[in-house]
């Protein structure tokens, strides 16, 4: 379990949640990364830049 | 050549679903990649994290391309190569090498200049289709209907963008009634395809295209083999369109993402470029 560094709800990890992972926090929406799992930590995904894709 | 198990490191910046899917994979084949963040990644031109082959999943094409140069540089060989992200990573090169290969495609062209690329545009005759020669998910593609459009999107891009905004690629607007195809290709195989539908012109799944299963032909294995072989093979997705001409491929993606094909086309995707992945890592 973590809080979303947005509106400060609990948000669910699961077991085999990694490190980089994204995740939405159901209460407000926001998409967010996981950045330590010991503890869980949360913080806000970076936006999206020019070069992302495929 | 590797003996046991291979050591096979992941490139990555966000796991989203697509990697996580490739973690799965990797989990049911036994094999515990070595995670590679290329955030905190720092290359000394003479070393890289030691791994029998690197699976490239950056979101980021500039890091991509400048990570697997210098992986290779170290003699650590990837998936895909430098050499297929540079030209898959630029519509421009993509273009080259389809042609040089003989591989059906959109006429398109490239000019340096407002006025030249007004010249182009009309050469081609409207509609056309103005992109940046390196972007995905369908962002900042303008379909342009007349020289009005033409000269105030040319000059927006010349004004508001960065320097390569004005290396004008410009290409034919195929109507493709409502639908374009996506074709997977790993390795020699055409392993999966689908169907892209949307009601606007733009027919990325990530714009809201709605994905189902497309069959196989002989025509859509064919052109997608070309297309992958043209721009130095491994793993990727060819976009198709269906012209009156017949088929015609309009883009090739080097760090494909399937985590809407999966279900849609029944093929296990991950698992295939694990499998893959494993395959030429004991080579």
């Amino acid at each position: 379990m973590a809080s979303c560094p947005v509106c400060d709800a609990d948000v669910e990890t699961a077991d085999d949640t990694v490190v980089g992972e994204l995740m939405t926090c159901d209460d407000c929406g926001c998409e967010l990364e996981v950045l330590s799992l010991e503890p869980a930590k949360l913080g806000e995904a970076p936006e999206a830049e020019e070069d992302w894709g495929e | 050549m590797s003996t046991g198990t291979p050591t096979i490191g992941l490139l990555h910046s966000l796991i989203r679903k697509d990697e996580k899917m490739l973690l799965d994979a990797f989990k049911r084949f036994g094999v515990k990649p070595v995670m590679i963040d290329d955030r905190k990644l720092i290359m000394d031109f003479n070393s890289a994290p030691q791994v029998d082959i690197l699976l490239e999943r950056s979101i980021n094409h500039s890091r991509a391309l400048h990570a697997l140069r210098l992986f290779e540089s170290a003699g650590i060989r990837c998936i895909n190569t430098h050499d297929v992200a540079r030209v898959c990573g630029d519509k421009m090169l993509t273009t080259c090498a389809l042609t040089e290969h003989s591989v059906p495609q959109p006429r398109s062209r490239v000019a340096f200049t407002e006025e030249s690329a007004v010249e182009a545009i009309e050469e081609l005759g409207y509609p056309v289709v103005l992109k940046p020669a390196v972007g995905s998910w369908g962002r900042l593609l303008s379909k342009v209907n007349d020289r009005d459009a033409a000269e105030s999107i040319l000059e927006h891009k010349t004004v508001l963008g960065s320097y390569h905004h004005s290396i004008f690629y410009i290409q034919d607007y195929v109507e493709k009634a409502g639908r374009d195809i996506r074709t997977f290709v790993i390795g020699d195989e055409c392993i999966a395809a689908i169907y892209r539908s949307s009601e606007h012109w733009i027919t990325n799944t990530a714009r809201g295209a709605v994905a189902t299963k497309c069959d196989i032909t002989p025509e859509i294995a064919e052109i997608s083999l070309n297309a992958a072989a043209a721009c130095g093979g491994g793993v990727v997705a060819v976009d198709l369109f269906e012209s009156p001409a017949g088929l015609l491929v309009n883009e090739v993606n080097y760090t494909m993402e399937f985590k809407n094909s999966v279900d849609t086309t029944g093929v296990d995707i991950p698992g295939k470029i694990v499998e893959y992945a494993i395959a030429e890592a004991a080579k």
